[in-house]
């Protein structure tokens, strides 16, 4: 399943709680531009390493949507913040 | 459930079909139960297949003004086995280092030789992991839970 979205949620000492939902869809469509840019040069760093620049893409797509579900907490007297993937 | 295995034995009494299909059909209709997922803590090995790692901390300091510290992180399983192919694209200049640093520290172990379906089978047998780590030192108390579910 291909995450959507992120939350962030943080929480100061005065317990106010900021949370920021990052669609991650617009984000891989933003960072797309740079990918491509990018891209020769990763492929020769891929050849230079000796791993198949196809395999390491392949790896990375699927790390990349491995990551749905995905849930990071951390809670403090004073602050805490989370992180959740769906 | 009693009832489906109640018109199963009906059948078989009526001779509509014979007892391996009986024995068969009895198992396909009780499997949904031995397959449901338990809600409470890690389930138990070979009920069903896990899909997350949950890692839990509990840090406590006795008598500290700062009060409890609790970390907690689920990580899907199938992140940990897109982790490990990761690992297998590793060029062979960085596991040559590694293999030399794990050597010089005592440790065995020729990277080289991992295969990716070994990976996989390393993977595979967390589902059984359960660690669960209690200390109590110097004021402190910390408690580490590591199962699947």
């Amino acid at each position: 399943m291909i995450p959507f979205v992120a939350v962030v949620s943080l929480r100061n000492p005065e317990s106010r709680t900021f949370r920021l939902w990052i669609p991650l869809v617009l984000v891989k469509l933003l960072l797309l531009p740079l990918g491509i840019l990018l891209s020769p040069f990763l492929f020769i760093a891929c050849l230079v390493c000796r791993v198949s620049p196809f395999r390491g893409v392949a790896v990375m797509w699927q790390i990349l949507n491995a990551l749905a579900d995905t849930e990071l907490e951390v809670e403090h007297r004073s602050a805490g913040m989370s992180v959740h993937i769906f | 459930m009693n009832e489906h295995r109640r018109q199963i034995l009906q059948m078989l009494s009526e001779g509509k079909i014979s007892a391996d299909e009986a024995e068969r059909l009895i198992a396909a209709v009780e499997e949904p139960v031995a397959a449901k997922p338990s809600d409470t803590g890690p389930s138990p090995a070979g009920k069903s297949r896990p899909k997350y790692l949950r890692i839990q901390v509990d840090s406590e300091e006795d008598g500290g003004q700062e009060g409890p510290t609790k970390v907690n992180v689920r990580v899907p399983m199938q992140l940990l086995r897109a982790g490990v192919k990761l690992a297998s694209l590793l060029p062979p200049q960085a596991l040559h280092s590694a293999n030399h640093a794990m050597h010089e520290k005592g440790i065995p172990i020729d990277l080289s030789q991992i295969k990716p379906e070994n990976l996989e089978e390393l993977v595979e047998q967390l589902n059984d992991l359960t660690v669960d780590v209690d200390q109590k030192d110097a004021g402190t108390k910390v408690k580490v839970r590591v199962y699947c579910e």
